[in-house]
């Protein structure tokens, strides 16, 4: 077999159509960096309730005693002092694309939005910078008494009002690490989704997040709640212009998956390699309810990314599926934590991830089973491809078990394209190069299976393969 | 005396703080050390292979429980061994060292090093025992340095009394075709730490690693393996059996570490885990470090309880309860148990581990 000769180009991702960028024209802004004063400015532009201004105040406290993660990649390029932390775009909310101001309104025209929301969505949210300049939802679906709307209309709402009071960042708690305290100071913009006891929503709700603005950070906060025996299927996708300035992305979601509810979040991340993204996402699950994650992290210079599910009724069950492409310059530690909090309570992590082209791939997660949580199952797989030795591919996975009657399983695997497959590809009259590339597909297919269609053959062209010689 | 140690077995890549996984710490009240009263080697040694009492000078590899706990063996040192296996001699009898915690000995501090030159090999087998009285210390080190096609075994079983503070740390080194084997069982102890880092340098070094623990009554077993492949075609095998029982404690690590250029090096490591009481703890951090394209790694691990269909096999077989649990047991341990060439340390494990299965209540 042929071993020498060029070694196969796996293509990075074409970004062109998320490079364009829009002129700055913010209708307001703060000051870079952060401080008491920015906080209570930009609570006062948001016209918050008081407990929010409180709540914020409390969180940028929390933030300044935190310190950094001592794991994980290094975040040294991230000065906050650099970071405007709130930008407002020069438009309202509009419930129709027309009332949008053109520049806006094409930005998400390239990206596809108003056509899928045409096609097979049942609501659109779209936020540019700090703030949502576009939310509709289908009228079927409002009929159903489905919410969907910015997070800001939420929290002034006198019925959904006290709903996100309730709810909000009592999930993630500012506490928890750094980041998600500076979320709590700063946050703007995001989503809200009620779905009351026993609807089904049919074809998926979509949030899509737009940072355009340099040296920004956006920190949307998406809160979704799921009523018994109702089910939603919710799709998140973000994406930036390229910048040579560090941009932030410290988003916070949570999401209450009442009993026997069902809920599927999927995330398509797609930022550019200037971004921090910083994420935070937890969801908790009540009796016999389910939470599928499905999640794409192909953009970004930085990604701490581990979407967490707490199964806190019997019979809860949680399934993470999840692939990580990561390229020249990035470094992409993402996976997934699940906690067994309560008996018979069943969850499947499942990922992916390639690496090529000096990037780094970090596979991260902890399974938790606390004493009580009798009679639970819990399995983990995931493989890594290398396609170079300039790459790199870490799997972390960690196991807490502190009960006996469980079944716990683990399998962690990493390699390259193994010259045996191709060879035996080759022999069915396959060519060499259509034998690889059906294996880098055949790769990430199950991941691709469980996207939404119209992302499935983004990520199929994301990870376009241009074959020339051999690999190795 | 007192000993402190703020980080020992810290993994190569730190995870979440909150798993308390990262790295363990120790603070205890030692008994006083002083030299081993009485003769720890047995008496037939094997044929050309130089045994002395005196530590080896000079730069000795990395440990796995890390740096602070090298230091403190060495500046402790009570007892130990350097053996030296001449180039070409094939040892064909196994060095046993056998320790006995009493009261004339409460502490024991054992340093050894372990040469074997090109084309030879060795076996080196040391075994850590009490009587039941004493609360007892025991904290050894060896290094073993595998010199171009030699071969070392290292066994090493802890049988202590459950309140006996415990820890074995070894760092080895194997040059081109050196092949390090090393089977430790982790038995008993009120704490028991195991910390072993092998840097496999030369093309063709290979580390098989064999471990065993057991863990009941209040029991802490706490664990860092990490196989380093630097050279090509190395070849790493991290098999790890255990059953905790009672309120037990166990953490894990295993790392397995392709450095770049370790072309077409093989990493498996996997651990297999019974549990037997709902009041136990398992923490299990498998790492598979890789900045090398052309090598193979894998890690399975699983834990949970005796599966049933086993069982009620054996049951149907006229077996009860217990001594279906104990065959079983005895069957996951059998793989590292073979390794000993020692009959009586053989008879000894098993005797061990019968008599604290019969603390297994059957499941009414």
């Amino acid at each position: 077999m042929k071993t020498t000769g060029n070694k196969t180009y796996v293509e990075d991702i074409d970004r062109s159509v998320y490079d364009i960028k829009d002129k700055v024209d913010a209708a307001y802004q703060v000051a870079q960096g952060l401080t008491p004063e920015i906080v209570r400015e930009i609570s006062e532009a948001k016209n918050d309730p008081e407990w929010m201004r409180e709540f914020r105040l409390k969180s940028l406290e929390i933030y300044n005693r935190l310190s950094l993660p001592n794991w994980g990649p290094s975040l040294e390029g991230l000065n906050m002092d650099n970071i405007v932390t709130y930008i407002r775009p020069n438009t309202a909310m509009r419930g129709n694309w027309k009332e949008v101001p053109d520049d806006i309104k094409n930005t998400f025209e390239r990206l596809g939005i108003p056509e899928a929301e045409r096609k097979s969505l049942a609501g659109v949210g779209a936020q540019y910078d700090s703030e949502v300049v576009y939310h509709n939802v289908r009228e079927e679906v409002r009929r159903q008494g489905v919410i969907y709307t910015d997070m800001e209309s939420a929290l002034h709402d006198p019925v959904y009002g006290p709903m996100v009071k309730e709810h909000f960042m009592k999930l993630v708690p500012p506490e928890d690490h750094k980041f998600v305290a500076l979320h709590g100071a700063v946050w703007s913009g995001g989503s809200f989704v009620y779905v009351p006891e026993g609807v089904q929503v049919e074809i998926p709700l979509q949030s899509y997040f737009r940072l355009n603005a340099p040296g920004a950070g956006q920190f949307e906060h998406t809160l979704i709640i799921v009523e018994k025996g109702a089910s939603l299927h919710f799709i998140e996708g973000c994406s930036a212009p390229k910048y040579n300035v560090a941009n932030l992305h410290a988003g916070c979601v949570e999401l209450y998956v009442a009993e026997n509810a069902r809920l599927r979040y999927s995330t398509i991340e797609n930022w550019s390699k200037n971004m921090y993204n910083l994420n935070t996402k937890r969801a908790v699950v009540e009796k016999g309810g389910t939470i599928e994650w499905v999640s794409g992290s192909f953009g970004s210079h930085v990604s701490y990314l581990y979407p967490m599910s707490i199964l806190k009724g019997e019979n809860s069950r949680m399934e993470f599926t999840g692939i990580t492409f990561a390229g020249n310059g990035q470094s992409l530690d993402t996976g997934a934590k699940v906690v067994h909090a309560a008996p018979h309570t069943y969850s499947n992590i499942n990922t992916k991830s390639i690496s090529k082209d000096g990037g780094n791939c970090t596979y991260r997660s902890s399974v938790t089973v606390l004493p009580n949580a009798n009679d639970c199952k819990s399995s983990v797989s995931c493989e890594s491809l290398m396609l170079d030795d300039r790459s790199r591919s870490d799997t972390i996975p960690a196991m807490d078990i502190q009960n006996d009657n469980v079944d716990i399983g683990h399998e962690a695997k990493i390699g390259r394209i193994s010259d045996e497959a191709i060879f035996y590809l080759m022999s069915r009259g396959i060519s060499e190069d259509d034998a690889k590339a059906m294996i880098v597909t055949g790769f990430a297919e199950p991941i691709a299976k469980e996207l939404p269609v119209e992302y499935a053959v983004e990520m199929n062209n994301l990870i376009k393969l241009e074959m020339e010689g051999s690999i190795g | 005396m007192n000993l402190s140690f703020k980080q020992i077995n810290a993994l190569p890549f730190l995870t979440w703080n909150r798993l308390g996984v990262n790295q363990t710490s120790l603070a205890a009240e030692l008994p006083e050390i002083k030299s081993y009263n009485g003769t720890p080697l047995n008496e037939k040694l094997p044929e050309g292979v130089t045994v002395s009492s005196q530590p080896l000078p000079g730069n000795m590899p990395e440990t796995g429980m890390g740096a602070e706990a090298a230091a403190f063996v060495e500046a402790n040192r009570s007892c130990g061994v350097s053996v030296r296996v001449p180039a070409g001699v094939k040892a064909a009898e196994p060095i046993v060292l056998t320790y006995r915690l009493d009261s004339k000995n409460p502490a024991v501090v054992d340093v050894n090093t372990v040469i074997a030159e090109e084309n030879s090999e060795v076996t080196v087998v040391m075994s850590y025992a009490s009587d039941e009285a004493t609360a007892g210390f025991h904290g050894g080190c060896t290094r073993l340095i595998a010199g171009k096609n030699a071969t070392i075994h290292l066994v090493q079983v802890q049988l202590l009394n459950d309140s006996c503070l415990h820890f074995d740390d070894v760092g080895a080194i194997a040059e081109e075709n050196g092949i390090i084997d090393i089977m430790q069982a982790e038995l008993g102890g009120s704490q028991a730490f195991a910390g072993c880092r092998a840097k496999l340098e030369g093309r063709c070094s290979s580390l098989n690693l064999e471990t065993i623990y057991f863990g009941d009554r209040k029991r802490s077993i706490d664990i860092n393996y990490v196989a380093e492949h630097i050279g090509k075609k190395t070849a790493s095998e991290i098999h790890v059996n255990g059953a905790l029982l009672d309120e037990s404690r166990k953490t894990f690590r295993g790392t397995i570490d392709f450095v770049r250029g370790a072309k077409q090096a093989v990493g498996h490591e996997s651990e297999y885990n019974l549990m037997f009481s709902p009041k136990v703890r398992n923490r299990t951090v498998p790492l598979i470090l890789c900045a090398e394209e052309d090598v193979e790694g894998q890690h399975a691990a699983s834990s949970g309880k005796i599966d049933d269909t086993k069982l009620f096999y054996l049951m149907s077989r006229g077996l009860d309860e217990l001594a279906a649990k104990k065959l079983i047991i005895e069957a996951q341990f059998q793989p590292a148990t073979d390794k000993i060439p020692v009959e009586s340390l053989q008879n000894a494990i098993s005797e061990y581990v019968k008599e604290r299965l019969n603390t297994i209540e059957p499941v009414s």
